[in-house]
């Protein structure tokens, strides 16, 4: 009698797992398909934006650097067009903080590349932060 | 179009692996194959449909996010269907506290029994109290171990124990009255 109910109790199981592997039919399924993938084309144009856009960031102070260290002039040689120097001024005056971080015992490329690398990292926290909330 | 009608015809961990590569729509057709299992449990567990549908989809980004970790060990369904049903906890975590009390909705239901002869798993599931339809949607539609049921819950694993067992209990008679039933007459006829 116990080994019957025994039995009986595995086939019910048996036949509960099998009831709860049989998916319902939802009439709206393909919307419900069709609605994760735009949430997941929306977060990958974000993804894309951020991404883009500490990127763009990066190059700007890359170039901004780079002038600024006078390694055009460098490549240039000796001849060095006003126009040149007018930019370089310019962008040395848009990364005034440079003067400030001369004073560091590291070399103002390390310091830049630096930075850049901590936009990237910041542009890639608020994305992965908008894709968890 | 050419791509939609390559994907339908991988197997599922093909399109893990696609999808892993960052083919949106490979995983698109996952969703499109196991979209219904996942809304499905949720609504078993006790979600009213909005809030399955909300949870399934975040699931599935999940899984998108996750797609690394799916090894093809098990299958991709009961992978997503154990971050449904977590996520779904969470949030039922939050609204409520699981308590060791005998539930007070055990009265009320028993009269149905013996006039329906074989009602659906939804109908059934909906006689359980809201702890045991989690507990046996865990370990049943979800596949977790009882252990796994009652570290998610953050239940005693006792009490999980308990939930499955009187939730199966109450299953059983629904699932199956008129076999009941046949026996009961069966009995009284030989008597």
């Amino acid at each position: 009698m116990r080994k019957g109910k025994v039995m009986s109790d595995l086939e019910f199981e048996t036949r509960l797992d099998r009831l709860f592997a049989e998916p319902p039919h939802f009439k709206d399924a393909e919307l419900f398909a069709r609605q994760v993938e735009a949430r997941l084309e929306r977060g990958w144009s974000l993804r894309r934006v951020m991404i883009g856009g500490a990127g763009l960031v990066a190059g700007l102070v890359g170039v901004g650097q780079m002038m600024g260290a006078g390694l055009f002039l460098q490549a240039a040689g000796s001849e060095v067009t006003a126009q040149t120097q007018a930019m370089s001024k310019a962008f040395g005056e848009v990364m005034n903080v440079g003067g400030a971080l001369g004073a560091l015992p590291v070399s103002p490329e390390v310091l830049w590349m630096t930075a850049a690398l901590g936009v990237m990292a910041v542009g890639f926290a608020i994305t992965r932060a908008t894709q968890e909330f | 179009m050419a791509q939609s009608r390559a994907v339908t015809g991988l197997h599922d961990v093909e399109l893990a692996a696609l999808a892993a590569a960052g083919d949106r729509a490979a995983f698109g057709e996952l969703v499109r194959r196991h979209g219904s299992a996942v809304r499905g449990l949720l609504r078993r567990m006790g979600a009213q449909p909005s809030t399955a549908d909300d949870i399934a989809q975040d699931a599935f980004l999940t899984a998108f996010e996750r797609i690394a970790e799916f090894r093809g060990e098990g299958t991709f369904a009961a992978w997503v269907k154990r971050i449904a049903a977590r996520l779904y906890v969470r949030k039922w975590r939050k609204d409520s506290r699981m308590t060791d009390e005998v539930e007070q909705d055990d009265e009320g239901h028993g009269g149905e029994v013996s006039t329906v002869s074989r009602i659906d798993l939804d109908e059934a599931m909906k006689s359980l109290s809201e702890q045991e339809r989690l507990c046996v949607s865990l370990c049943y539609g979800a596949g977790l171990s009882h252990a796994e049921a009652a570290e998610t819950i953050g239940a005693p694993l006792g009490t999980v124990k308990s939930h499955v067992k009187r939730g199966l209990d109450k299953l059983r008679l629904r699932l199956a009255p008129a076999e009941g039933a046949g026996r009961d007459a069966e009995r009284q006829g030989h008597v």
